[in-house]
Order: structure tokens, then C-alpha cells, then sequence
């Protein structure tokens, strides 16, 4: 890397604050929120920095108030739904995903098109269109407000996406290395885990962490097919309003900790995800 | 003679494998998926009020040529286009310059690249509620930031301006959305062999000139693909114009996927909502058409 | 990296293991156990879905709903979040004449749509003779089809109130609230002008479904009509409600309303109010003294009082009511237990333990004089008097379709974008189909 003169340094390092505080700095304010009296909140001019701290918005999600027990443990079971859901659809979509892309990208035979283009059309129409009859598809196999339901239908909706997202990994290996592999006697599958994977590893994991964020944040198929028993994070949040409008600062709490495991994923793997985008290319 | 036999059941292996290979997926998105579709577009042809059952029944193309005289989802439509291309031309621009701007060594530059997720990791029904507390006109952020900054000296209603209220809710998508882009992004820099740009330096070329005819073009396919599936995605936002605006000011913010909602979920109109639905997925399906074809040409030209 | 992947692999497949049991549909049951139903299924159970009542901070209906398990040996899952999702999540189960729910919630907004549609139970088989006797009539009536049978029974009497801001209005020199609109004008004007407070009043008149409360409000204060019982529309042939657009457009303009509330929703116009910067908060809930008690979220604890909706010159006051009531879904398999339970919830019992808990507006017109209840919320005797000129919403099959059609023309005038009469001209234009359907 050429160095670099000291104005070039500063200009990189105010970019690079800049971009932190552009993404940053709602989220903060949404912490700050969480953390407030809405009072304060709504007085103008506001306080960026507030005088005094609540933790009663944390504690309303955990513990309601009074005598009542029906939501104690609901945002805890919600949390175990969507961390159940997210990684299952990770895992099961992921293999299934790459057998399929690997096959349109580098095998040549007539359902090529069709796989590219298959989930790629279900994600081109209103959703909400399909609500109703997939419900009552779920509800025939008895699969409403079940892990199983949603997982089922997180994947087909995260198939597309791990394809054509593979597809670009994929393309850009060499085929020289799988031929060579194959002339010596090993088969398709025997070169795709053993040469292609390996090299498209961290891609591999970028893909992991799309499919679990799609997931966990999916909202309304949840909704419609969860209710007490399964019921994801994202639904959960969007319950708390009252007839008047949404409770802001339950849902900040809420939000707050509901972004950190998807985060805390991203960070575990991010040395994966770039070096692992990058090492694509087996030069 | 051998020599044809041995390529043709080669080439029968090859396609028996590749089905193979697929059929899990094709299974998992065909059977979740068809069924519901193929239901949903049957119901197109219907007029099916279930407040009114006495009217239901085949009406063939009745509902589509009646949306094409509706002003409200002709509105819409036009809404939703502008919203979505606007909103990947600034995932785009942005996911771009920050991909470029991380591309560089700095010290923290693991820990910038895994905050970047933040925004996208979001449940899209806090990022909705956020930013329609920070754009309150009376109290919100966005007012308290312009003024004590200095930049506005009285409190401004956003969200009662169409034009405003489109920005500002492009903005929260785009921030939102843009991460995406931006590692996507990020990525494909990485794969670019430095050896290049030490070719293209040693031939005079400067940074402009080394971006535009180096990077830009490497970079071309994967811009492609992000920004069709963006276009996909912004066409399907739901939530973020249901919290925020509701579709206001007068319907100006009113999207697509909102009047598909009303229409059934409200009005209990299926017949009609389900018209609607296709006739956006036809929309799109032109871009998504024209991009498939363009990164098969260039899968086969490698 | 694989050894990453093993370990994640693993912890799946425990939390799946733990989670085989929960993933079978099962109640939300509490975990500290303070009620725990204590019978076995002996008397079935049901399954209900309603919404957390606005004024249920301590959770007093699930309590009572403990109650009745106890009492009936009849099993209750409860399913109690947010208006919007418990319309959203019964809608396809009852358009799909399912038989997940046992009793649901039956706003009054939706009561010519779903006796339409036939989705509900006629409940005069199920009910006890003159059940309801002793009911507020109106409401009682309210939740009947076409077929002249009683499909719902009100849980919630969720009427709107007047209130205002006593103390600012005395310090801007009035003893005595508006009387009619004129004067709330010229009050909040005079204390605008001498700072006393920001705003006369912060509408709630975003682009949303509560816009049509909004709609009916001030036209039936006015005087006006908009839809006539036969389901013929008149609002572009009334001239009160023309009135009634004019005025909201005016008090926009003329700054005693804040020009913010175009974006505002209820919660939002109620903050404004709490937090001291309304003088009017003309369509409050009944249950607002407990908010505006709470220091975490209202700075005016003592200023508030509550009085009558003002009227127009010709001296009609009126109020909005938005009832919500238990029904009984067409394809329920237990509707006896439904029944049980809708009695029980609805009982002159339960409605007084609620509204002493969590002082709730009674369904039972002796409870308003009560003299435990009176003590407690003295200004029920004010709530009396409004009560009788209580009106609902507009009773027709295509009421989602008027609020949507209605909604973006009313606010496209609001906003300055139309006169009230080319408003009005337009909203009759785009509803002709509906014309005269019931």
C-alpha cells in the first residue's frame, strides 16, 4: 500500500467518522429513547443527553406491572422462537441452496433457467397476497403457530436469495480446478465439497449471515402464522401499541436488544465475510 | 458411433445430476410457493367481496382493466416506481462510496465493517417506529437537530409535505437498506487483482481513470444483481409507509403493497386484490427479465 | 470453521429439542403463578382473542379472565395484543371459516362488514333471556345484523370525552369551557395570543384508519350527516357536514389547531395534551385521568378537567362512541364455552370489578350511579350527561372502503389541496358504487 500524504489521512479518517455517525446515530437516539421518560422525550427543546435515566421500558418487557404473569417471559420466549427459527432456516437452506446453485451455475442441463428464475418470481409479488392461501395450506398439515411452519416457509423464501448470492461465488472459481479434480475420478458432488466450498468458504459465511438476518427480522409471514406458542421478535415488537398508536418506548427497548444478535453474529464473522467475499478469487 | 453414445449419456448424466442437485430447492420453493400463487391468480379472475358474497363469481378480465382506469393504484404504482428507483440509485451511490471508503486500511476497520450491519439488522417494524418519532413535527429528533445546529430557526412540519414526507421516507430506506450494498460491494473491491491497478498506475492512468476503467466495470456484475434484488425488495416496503405516513400526505406516500392491504385485508375485496398484486408483479418482472438475460450472456461469455 | 459450525449445528438441535414441546400450540401460560387455572379441560377449552383494553396497565381483564377458570372449569387461551394485530390475525382465519377461535373481538366498525360476510354467530340461542336488561340500549342494539338477531355483546364502551386544560384557561382569563365552537375558537386564539399555551388543539388527522372517526366527530357535531340508513350517501348533499370540513380546514389555517396534527396520530395528539401544550382535547378517552396522573408522562396532573363536547349555534352536543364487542365465529367448535365466557366478561359483576380496578366506563347504566364507583371517578356524572348523545360509526358493508375513498380526499383538503365542497363532491363521486348498498 503506497502511503499515504497526511491530508489524504485526514480525509479518510473524517469520511470514515462520518459514515459511523450516519449509521450510528438513530440507533443511539434509539437508545437514549429507551432509556428516557417520555416526557422528557416529547419537551422541546430536547435534551440530546438526558437528565435522568429510566430502566422502566427494559423492565416492562420483562416484568409487566402489577400482578399480571400473562407477559412475563413473553419477550424472553420470543427471543427463543426467532433465534430457533433464524438458525434453522440458516441451516437448512444453506445446503439445499448450494447444491441447487451450484447446479445452474455449473452444470448444464435444461432446468437451468428454471431454478435461477423459480423463488425469484414468488418474491416479485405483494406478499400479502399469498397470506391467506399459504395459510391455509400450514393449517391443513397443522402447522400454524409451529417452529416447523414458519421454517418452512423462511426457506422458500431465502432459496432464492442463497442461489443467486452463490451463484456469484461460484462463477468466479476457475472451473480448471473442479475439471482437473474430476478427470482424476472424483465425482460433482465429491469436487463441490472438496475444491469449490473450501475456496468459496467465506462467501459461504456471508450467505450464513443474509439468510439468518432475513429470517429474523421476516415479519409478516410470521405474523400471520405465529401466535402464542411460536412467536418470532419482530411480531412481538409490533404488538406493542394501544388502540391510540404505537408504545415508542417499549418498542425502542425492545429493538435495541433485538438488533444486537444479528450484530453480534456480523462481528464474530466479519473478518469471514470480507476476506471470505474476497477470496472468490483463486488467482 | 461409440464416441455419440458416450457424449449423449454424458450429457444425460449431466442433466440428471443437475436435477438432482436442484430438486430439493425447486421441491421447497414450489410447493410453498405454486400453491398459493396459482390460487391468488385464479382469484384475479374472480370478483370475490366477502362482505357481498351475492355478487362473486368469474369475471374474467374485469379486474384488470378496471385497475387500469383506477387513478388511486395507478397513483400508487407510479409512487412505488419512483420510490424504488430512487431508493437503489441511492443504496447504489452510497453502498459504493462506503465499499470504496472501507476498501482502505485504517485502524478499526474490522470493527466499522460489523457495525455496518446495524441498520440492516434492525427489525424493520423498530426502524419504522424510529424514524417516525425522530420526523415528529412537534417533538421529533430531526426538528431538535436542524435547529440547535442552526440549519432551520423554526420547527417544520416533514410529514405534511409530499415532497418532504417521499424524501424523508427514502432516507429511512436508504439507510436501512444500504449496508447491504455496501458489503455486497465491499466484497466484489476485494476480488479485484492489485496487480491491475499497478498496471494501469505505470501506464499513466490516474485515480479517476484507474476507477472508472478498472473497478467500475469489474464491479458491473455484482452492481447488477444487488441493485435487481433492491428494486424487488422496494417495491414490497410495507411498514415503513404504513407507520410512518399511512400513505399520506393525500395519498402522495401511498405505495403499492398499501393499497394491496386495504383492498383485501380491509375492504375484503380479494378478486380485485389479487388483480392488483399481478399487475405490480408485472411491472417488475420487466427489470428482473432484462437483468437475467444480461448476467446469462455474461455467464456464458466467461 | 468447522468446528463453528459443529457447535452451531449442536445448539440447534438442543434448542429444538426443548423447543418440540412448546412448538405444539399452547397457551401463553404465566410463569410466576398468581391464577394458575387449577381444574383440568373438565368443562372444554376455548380459545379468545380481543385487544389489551387502553386503560389496562395492570392487566385486570386477565385476571378476571383467571377468574372465570376457576370458576367454569372451562379452559381459557388467551391471545390479548394490539387492535391492529388482532384485526389482522383473525381476518384470514375467519375468511377461511376456520374454527381456531372461540371468541373474538367485534369492533363496531366492522359490524355490517362481517354480517355480511357471515362470519359470525347469532348469539340469541346461546345468551340468557333478557340478558341484557340494564345494558346502555344504544350499545346493545349497536352489534345486531340484518337478520334482526344479536351477533355481538360490548366488552369495551369506549366512548370519547371532552376534556380540557382548566388551569391554562383560567390563567388565559376563563373561568368556564367553550360552549360552542365559536368560542373554543375565539378562547384558544386569546390564550394563544397571551402565551399561555401553544395550540387550542392538536388534531389527530394522519392519512390512517382513525381519520374516519375523526370524519364522523365533527360532522355529528355539526349536525350532519353521512351516510343515511339505508346506506345512501349524503355527506355532499348535507350542509352541516360541509360545515363541519370547513371548520376543521379553518382551524387549521387560523393556528387554533396545530397545523402538525395532518401527521398526528391519537397518541401523538394526546401526548401534546398531557404534556401542557393543548388547551382541548376534544375526543379523549374515559379512561384518561390515570395517564394524566402518571408523571412519566404528563405534566399537567391537576389542570385537567373534563366538560361537555361544545355545540354548534343550533345547541347539539354529540360525541363519538367506538364500542368493541365479543362474537362468536361461524366456525367455532365450542360455542357453549364461548357463550359462558362471554356472559361471565360481560356480567354487571365483572363490569364493576374492572371499573374499579382500572376504572373502565361502564356497560350497566346503574353503575354510573354507584356510590363506590362515584367515589372513586367523580367525574362520571360529567361523562352522564354526554353519554345520551353518543353516536357510532356509519353501519354498512362497505364502511373499509369509505374510510379508505374518504380518508385521502379529507385530507387532501386539510391540507389546502381542494375546497371542503369539491372534498366532499369528490368523496360522493368515488363511492357512487356503493350508492344506496346497504
Amino acid at each position: 500500500m503506497t502511503k499515504r500524504p497526511l491530508i489524504g489521512k485526514i480525509l479518510l479518517y473524517t469520511a470514515v467518522l462520518a459514515l459511523v455517525f450516519w449509521t450510528i446515530a438513530p440507533y443511539l437516539w434509539l437508545v437514549i429513547s429507551s432509556l428516557s421518560f417520555k416526557i422528557d422525550l416529547v419537551t422541546v427543546p430536547l435534551k440530546w443527553i438526558p437528565t435522568r435515566l429510566t430502566f422502566e421500558n427494559f423492565k416492562g418487557l420483562f416484568f409487566d406491572n402489577g400482578e399480571v404473569t400473562f407477559n412475563t417471559g413473553l419477550f424472553i420466549k420470543a427471543l427463543i422462537n426467532s433465534t430457533i427459527i433464524s438458525l434453522s432456516t440458516m441451516l437448512i437452506s444453506l445446503p439445499i441452496g448450494i447444491l441447487a446453485s451450484y447446479a445452474a451455475t455449473r452444470i448444464k442441463f435444461k432446468g437451468n433457467r428454471l431454478v435461477l428464475l423459480a423463488g425469484l418470481m414468488a418474491q416479485m409479488v405483494p406478499p400479502i397476497i399469498l397470506v391467506i392461501p399459504l395459510y391455509v395450506i400450514l393449517r391443513y398439515f397443522d402447522l400454524l403457530d409451529k417452529h416447523l411452519g414458519l421454517i418452512l416457509v423462511d426457506v422458500s423464501i431465502c432459496l432464492p436469495l442463497i442461489i443467486w448470492l452463490m451463484r456469484g461465488y461460484f462463477s468466479s472459481i476457475p472451473a480448471d480446478l473442479e475439471d482437473a479434480a474430476r478427470i482424476d475420478g472424483a465425482s460433482r458432488l465429491m469436487a463441490l465439497v472438496r475444491i469449490v466450498l473450501p475456496l468459496a468458504g467465506p462467501g459461504l459465511v456471508s450467505v450464513m449471515i443474509f439468510a439468518f438476518i432475513s429470517s429474523w427480522n421476516e415479519y409478516l409471514f410470521a405474523f400471520v402464522f405465529t401466535n402464542a406458542a411460536a412467536k418470532t421478535l419482530p411480531v412481538l415488537i409490533g404488538e406493542f401499541s394501544t388502540k391510540l398508536g404505537l408504545e415508542y418506548l417499549k418498542i425502542a427497548a425492545a429493538g435495541v436488544l433485538a438488533s444486537l444478535p444479528p450484530v453480534l453474529l456480523a462481528l464474530i464473522f466479519q473478518r469471514h465475510i470480507i476476506s471470505g467475499l474476497t477470496s472468490g478469487s483463486v488467482k | 458411433m461409440k464416441h455419440r453414445k458416450q457424449r449423449r449419456t454424458l450429457e444425460g448424466q449431466e442433466n440428471t445430476l443437475g436435477w438432482v442437485f436442484s430438486a430439493p430447492a425447486l421441491f421447497a420453493i414450489l410447493i410453498i410457493v405454486l400453491i398459493p400463487l396459482l390460487r391468488s391468480f385464479a382469484q384475479s379472475f374472480q370478483q370475490l367481496d366477502l362482505a357481498r358474497p351475492a355478487g362473486n363469481g368469474w369475471i374474467g378480465l374485469g379486474n384488470y382493466f378496471a385497475l387500469l382506469k383506477d387513478q388511486r393504484f395507478l397513483n400508487s404504482l407510479w409512487i412505488t416506481v419512483r420510490f424504488s428507483l430512487i431508493s437503489v440509485l441511492l443504496e447504489l451511490l452510497l453502498g459504493l462510496s462506503i465499499a470504496l471508503l472501507l476498501n482502505n486500511n485504517f485502524k478499526g476497520r474490522g470493527f466499522v465493517r460489523g457495525l455496518m450491519i446495524l441498520p440492516w439488522a434492525m427489525p424493520s417494524i423498530v426502524n419504522a417506529a424510529m424514524w417516525k418519532w425522530i420526523f415528529n413535527a412537534d417533538y421529533g429528533a430531526l426538528n431538535a437537530f436542524l435547529t440547535q445546529v442552526g440549519l432551520m430557526s423554526a420547527y417544520k412540519v416533514w410529514l405534511s409535505d409530499p415532497f418532504w414526507a417521499n424524501a424523508l421516507l427514502i432516507m429511512a430506506n436508504v439507510w436501512k437498506e444500504a449496508p447491504f450494498t455496501a458489503i455486497m460491494l465491499l466484497a466484489a473491491l476485494q476480488t479485484i487483482p492489485t496487480h491491475l491497478y499497478e498496471a494501469g498506475r505505470v501506464d499513466g492512468a490516474n485515480g479517476w481513470q484507474r476507477f472508472s476503467r478498472i473497478t467500475l466495470p469489474l464491479l458491473m456484475p455484482v452492481m447488477l444483481m444487488v441493485s435487481t434484488l433492491q428494486l424487488i425488495w422496494g417495491f414490497q416496503t410495507f411498514e415503513l409507509i404504513t407507520v410512518i405516513t399511512g400513505g399520506g400526505p393525500f395519498s402522495s406516500t401511498e405505495m403499492v403493497a398499501l393499497r394491496v392491504y386495504a383492498t383485501t385485508f380491509r375492504s375484503l375485496s380479494f378478486g380485485y386484490g389479487s388483480a392488483m398484486a399481478y399487475l405490480v408483479f408485472l411491472v417488475i418482472l420487466i427489470p428482473v427479465i432484462f437483468y437475467t438475460r444480461e448476467s446469462y450472456k455474461r455467464i456464458i461469455d466467461y | 470453521m468447522r468446528k463453528i459450525f459443529a457447535i452451531v449445528f449442536c445448539f440447534v438441535l438442543v434448542l429444538s429439542a426443548c423447543a418440540v414441546p412448546a412448538a405444539t400450540p399452547a397457551p401463553a401460560e404465566p410463569t410466576k403463578a398468581v391464577e394458575q387455572p387449577a381444574q383440568p379441560a373438565a368443562g372444554g377449552s376455548i380459545t379468545v382473542i380481543f385487544p389489551k383494553h387502553e386503560a389496562d396497565i395492570k392487566g385486570a381483564y386477565e385476571a378476571r379472565i383467571r377468574q372465570f377458570e376457576k370458576e367454569s372449569g372451562i379452559t381459557v387461551n388467551l391471545i390479548q395484543s394490539d387492535w391492529d394485530s388482532v384485526a389482522n390475525r383473525v381476518t384470514p382465519e375467519l375468511a377461511t371459516k376456520g374454527s381456531a377461535y372461540d371468541v373474538v373481538e367485534f369492533d363496531n366498525g366492522w359490524i355490517a362488514q362481517w354480517c355480511g360476510a357471515g362470519w359470525t354467530q347469532p348469539l340469541d340461542e346461546y345468551l340468557p333471556v333478557d340478558y341484557s336488561k340494564g345494558m346502555i340500549p344504544g350499545l346493545v342494539n349497536l352489534f345486531s345484523c340484518p337478520d334482526g338477531k344479536v351477533h355481538g355483546v360490548v366488552w369495551n364502551n369506549d366512548t370519547r370525552f371532552f376534556y380540557y386544560n382548566a388551569a391554562k384557561l383560567e390563567q388565559a382569563g376563563f373561568a368556564q369551557p367553550p360552549a360552542t365552537w365559536d368560542e373554543l375558537v375565539s378562547q384558544s386564539k386569546e390564550a394563544i395570543g397571551k402565551g399561555v399555551i401553544k395550540f387550542g388543539m392538536a388534531p389527530s388527522w394522519n392519512q390512517e384508519w382513525s381519520l374516519g372517526n375523526e370524519f364522523h366527530f365533527w360532522t355529528y357535531v355539526f349536525g350532519g350527516n353521512l351516510v343515511d340508513d339505508k346506506g345512501c350517501v349524503v355527506l355532499d348533499k348535507d350542509p352541516n357536514t360541509l360545515k363541519a370540513v370547513q371548520f376543521m380546514m379553518d382551524v387549521l389555517k387560523d393556528g387554533t389547531a396545530d397545523p402538525a396534527g395532518l401527521t398526528y396520530n391519537q397518541a401523538a395528539s394526546q401526548d401534546i395534551f398531557l404534556k401542557g401544550d393543548s388547551l382541548f382535547l376534544p375526543q379523549g378517552i374515559a379512561g384518561l385521568f390515570s395517564y394524566v396522573k402518571d408523571p412519566a408522562i404528563s405534566k399537567v396532573q391537576d389542570q385537567i378537567k373534563t366538560g361537555l363536547v361544545p355545540a354548534t349555534a343550533s345547541g347539539t352536543s354529540a360525541a363519538l362512541t367506538l364500542p368493541e364487542a365479543y362474537a362468536i365465529p361461524i366456525g367455532s367448535k365450542n360455542k357453549e364455552a364461548a357463550a359462558k365466557f362471554i356472559v361471565y366478561m360481560t356480567s354487571k359483576e365483572t363490569n364493576k370489578y374492572l371499573a374499579e380496578q382500572i376504572g373502565v366506563l361502564p356497560i350497566w347504566t346503574d353503575l354510573f350511579s354507584d356510590p363506590d364507583l362515584t367515589g372513586l371517578y367523580p367525574y362520571w356524572k360529567d361523562f352522564q350527561a354526554q353519554l345520551s348523545t353518543a353516536r357510532g360509526l356509519s353501519k354498512i358493508t362497505w364502511y373499509s372502503d369509505f374510510v379508505d375513498l374518504t380518508n385521502a380526499e379529507l385530507h387532501k383538503a386539510l391540507a389546502g389541496g381542494q375546497t371542503a365542497q369539491e372534498a366532499l363532491d369528490n368523496m360522493a363521486k368515488q363511492l357512487a358504487k356503493f350508492n344506496c348498498v346497504p
